[in-house]
């Protein structure tokens, strides 16, 4: 099922303040790359969507274990 | 782990070694690849071939008495061997320029002395003389050609050998005869070549025949002197070139290195499945093939070279990959340091079903499963496997083993004589199966029970200290029951006994449902096949049951070709490689136009979720309704709860409470569509719960005022896992999608 992420305006429930686009670091099989994901500027929590984890993220994921 | 430890698996295995031909042809040659060339007319390419291995091909092409043809594969299928000569003949007349190049290489100032201008002289003379040395053939005669010069064809050999000559330089001293080794004392080294009658010198005595050397450490000697015959000295002339060369560059005299050992014998013959009888290819014309008929001579070649395991095997295809390479990969990638790593086989070793459908077919035991295990285990030891992959498997195993584990002997014993092992899937798939398996071996056999894991999640994912915990719990379960004999449904868990805990003594539910006469098998279909699953191969006891069983029912079986072959399950590789489950699954769901029977519910699910008609046995033995729907993961969970607490209250009456959470409660809206997005990617419905019951209770989430939708996520314990839901009512969510990723969230920016 697609999700309509881009449409939306996500808050961060906690500090109730919008997501701002921001680098996170993502780890994986000790090895890190980073990448722009919205999230929240006050706590810093962050959100993957799930075009992300499925399409670019899934890739790296690949690669990284066959690395 | 050493290269041994890893290589040793594949050690064995002779792909891609020269075929039995090469090894009977004087020269070696690569006829498989010459006839190949031939076969696509690339008669310049095949031209090179032939001409490198045997210097003079037109001197071989017409004197050669073909050792090969007796050991040409051709024959098992009861056909005339590959007319090599006549194509070779081809090759001359239909390559287009035969004019050997100069070799753009420095002179070199070591000196040879060659001593016999007869075919086996000359063909060393002219390797020493490609390679720049400076070299001097002497002979008594006043020419070349030495037994050669009173053949009847000599002036066409005379040709061959100017025309092989044409582009190097070199000295010939006709005309004289070497009488002593002093003559030619000058020289950095001397090869004797003097022919059938010829001068020895007093060191044949002294020769070896592996690397012609004699107890002269310059002096080499070979051809027909030493006995062999024509194209025998031809090739010697050719060894003793690459033997000389290492001498004058080390001074040692070895073999030059990459030479293949043909000294074990003849190769090994295959059995040439599926080919054809293609009869010899006749000449239309006295002077030999025309180019079509070479060309269709050249194709009768079968190529000969195992491929058993990869013609077998989607994994081996797909990565394509010779066994010794794998094995050799398995090893490098161990040793390298993990961030520099330049891994190789991880996706294959995690893409094998561990299934053994290889071992069986390889004509000397290969066993990549094997290999593939080994160095899952080595990954998991050294902490650098990719957990990941085998993660949800081995939360299924935890549960199965603690919460989902039970075991009791009948009511009111302490210990039993037989205990049914179900193994985690089968009561996960339909409880019946286990509830009224149980009833028959209770009522028949004072059969008690032990409902738990038989460890292959942790087998497959290589975690070892896992697999023994486990086995070490069952050893001690087995014996406080008072040592029984189990009885399994699942020929994965009766392997997995075999492999670990060979003291418990085995037999297979469905021989002893085969064996009684109270069972009377429904009939699902009139004609259908056995399915086996790969870890019933050496199961026969299972195999014939279920055979029975079918028969029993009425139906009329088939078999399959390829049997024991493994269903797509194996191994757990559905998350390690998706793509190639699916063509694994799919390739087992067409192996036959009838439907099956299956005696594995791993089996039963991959060929149901395929809409493949199929029934497991055990659907017959208790005329249960055949259906097609594979239950979702929550459910396989809750009928695996299910039999625990039926069997806890039929046997101790006790009431068997699950464990609370408290998320259970929460009410999930989940669209059907979803629901197998989520069995595919292996997503339960309990993980869901508990990340909404956090995200709500913490107020640990996003959310869009617009509509209230929310998005959350749980990690558990490599992976996270994401929902986004709606809630529709109190303590009613909706859910809009779930997903997940292997990636952790870092700390800072
Ligand atoms: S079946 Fe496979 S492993 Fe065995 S010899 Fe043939 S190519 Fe090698
Ligand atoms: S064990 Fe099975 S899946 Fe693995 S290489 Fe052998 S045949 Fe292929
Ligand atoms: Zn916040």
């Amino acid at each position: 099922m697609a999700v309509d992420s881009e449409a939306r305006t996500w808050k961060c429930a906690k500090c109730n303040v919008e997501l701002v686009p921001k680098k996170a670091v993502l780890e994986y099989l000790g090895h890190t790359v980073s990448h722009e994901v919205p999230a929240c500027p006050k706590c810093g929590k962050t959100m993957i969507c799930q075009e992300l984890a499925e399409g670019r993220m899934s890739e790296v994921e690949q690669q990284l274990e066959d690395k | 782990m050493k290269l041994e430890d890893s290589a040793a698996y594949a050690a064995k295995c002779f792909r891609g070694e020269p075929p039995s031909c090469a090894f009977a042809c004087p020269f070696h040659m690569d006829i498989r690849s010459f006839l190949d060339k031939a076969a696509k007319g690339r008669w310049g390419a095949a031209y090179k071939i032939l001409r490198d291995a045997t210097v003079f091909p037109g001197i071989v092409a017409a004197l050669c008495d073909q050792p090969c043809r007796q050991f040409c594969q051709r024959t098992v299928l009861g056909d005339a061997a590959i007319a090599l000569r006549d194509v070779e003949a081809a090759c001359l007349r239909y390559a287009k320029d035969r004019k050997p190049q100069a070799y753009v290489i420095p002179p070199k100032d070591k000196r040879i002395a060659v001593i016999g201008a007869g075919p086996a002289g000359l063909s060393c003379a002219l390797n020493l003389a490609q390679k720049k040395y400076q070299v001097t053939v002497f002979d008594r005669e006043s020419g070349w050609g030495g037994g050669l010069r009173s053949h009847p064809r000599f002036a066409e050999f005379d040709e061959e050998l100017a025309l092989q000559f044409s582009a190097v330089d070199l000295e010939f001293r006709f005309d004289s005869e070497v009488k002593s080794l002093d003559e030619v004392a000058d020289f950095d080294a001397v090869y004797v070549a003097t022919g059938a009658d010829g001068e020895s010198f007093g060191l044949l005595e002294s020769w070896d025949k592996n690397l012609l050397t004699t107890s002269n450490p310059r002096v080499f000697m070979g051809g027909e002197i030493c006995g062999v015959t024509l194209m025998e000295g031809i090739a010697q002339g050719i060894t003793a070139s690459k033997v000389i060369e290492v001498f004058l560059q080390t001074g040692k005299t070895t073999r030059p290195h990459g030479d293949h050992d043909y000294a074990e014998g003849c190769g090994r013959y295959l059995d040439h499945e599926g080919e054809v009888s293609v009869p010899l290819v006749v000449p239309s014309g006295p002077e030999g093939y025309t180019e079509e008929e070479a060309r269709a001579e050249a194709a009768r070649c079968l190529q000969c070279d195992c491929d058993k395991c990869l013609a077998g095997c989607e994994m081996l295809r797909r990565f394509h990959k010779d066994p010794q390479r794998i094995a050799r990969e398995v090893y490098t990638d161990m040793v390298v340091n993990p961030p520099f790593s330049t891994r190789q086989v991880t996706r294959e070793i995690y893409s094998c079903n561990i299934c053994g459908y290889c071992k069986s077919v390889c004509p000397v035991d290969v066993d990549i499963g094997a290999l593939s295990q080994f160095s899952r285990t080595a990954r998991m030891s050294a902490g650098i496997h990719p957990a990941a992959l085998h993660d949800f498997w081995l939360r299924e195993m935890d549960f199965n083993t603690s919460e989902g584990a039970f075991a009791s002997a009948p009511k009111g014993r302490e210990t039993c004589k037989y205990a049914f092992y179900p193994g985690c899937q089968l009561g996960a798939a339909n409880p019946e199966y286990v509830l009224r398996s149980y009833d028959f071996l209770r009522d028949t056999y004072d059969s008690g029970i032990i409902l738990g894991c038989c460890g292959a999640p942790a087998y497959w994912a290589g975690d070892q200290a896992r697999l023994r915990a486990n086995v070490e719990a069952t050893r001690r379960r087995w014996s406080e029951m008072g040592e029984p004999t189990l009885v399994f449904a699942c020929a994965t868990c009766e392997s997995l006994f075999h492999l670990f805990l060979p003291e418990i003594p085995r037999v297979s539910l469905y021989e002893l449902l085969a064996a009684s006469d109270k069972i009377s098998p429904a009939q699902p279909y009139p004609a259908a096949v056995v399915f086996d699953p790969c870890a019933a191969r050496d199961d026969h006891g299972m195999e014939s049951g279920v055979r029975e069983l079918a028969g029993k029912a009425g139906v009329t079986l088939d078999e399959l070709t390829e049997k024991n072959h493994c269903c797509g399950h194996g191994g757990h590789i559905r998350i390690a490689n998706p793509s190639l489950y699916n063509e694994i699954t799919r390739n087992r769901a067409e192996a036959s136009d009838r439907p099956y029977i299956v005696y594995c519910v791993n089996c039963r699910e991959v060929f149901a979720s395929r809409s493949k008609e199929c029934a497991h046995i055990l659907d017959l033995v208790f005329d249960l309704p055949v259906t097609p729907r594979v239950p979702t993961l929550q459910e396989k969970r809750d009928n695996s709860v299910k039999v625990k607490r039926e069997l806890m209250k039929q046997i101790q009456d006790i009431d068997f409470q699950p464990e609370r959470h408290e998320w259970d409660s929460l009410r999930l809206i989940i669209s059907d569509d979803l629901q197998k997005e989520m069995d595919q990617k292996l997503i339960s419905e309990a993980d869901l719960k508990e990340a909404i019951w956090r995200a709500e209770t913490y107020c640990d989430k996003f959310y869009d005022e617009k509509d209230g939708m929310s998005m959350c996520s749980l990690i558990k314990p490599v992976i996270t896992y994401w929902v986004q839901y709606r809630e529709t009512a109190p303590n009613t969510y909706e859910v809009c999608s779930a997903y997940y990723h292997r990636m952790r969230l870092g700390q800072k920016e």
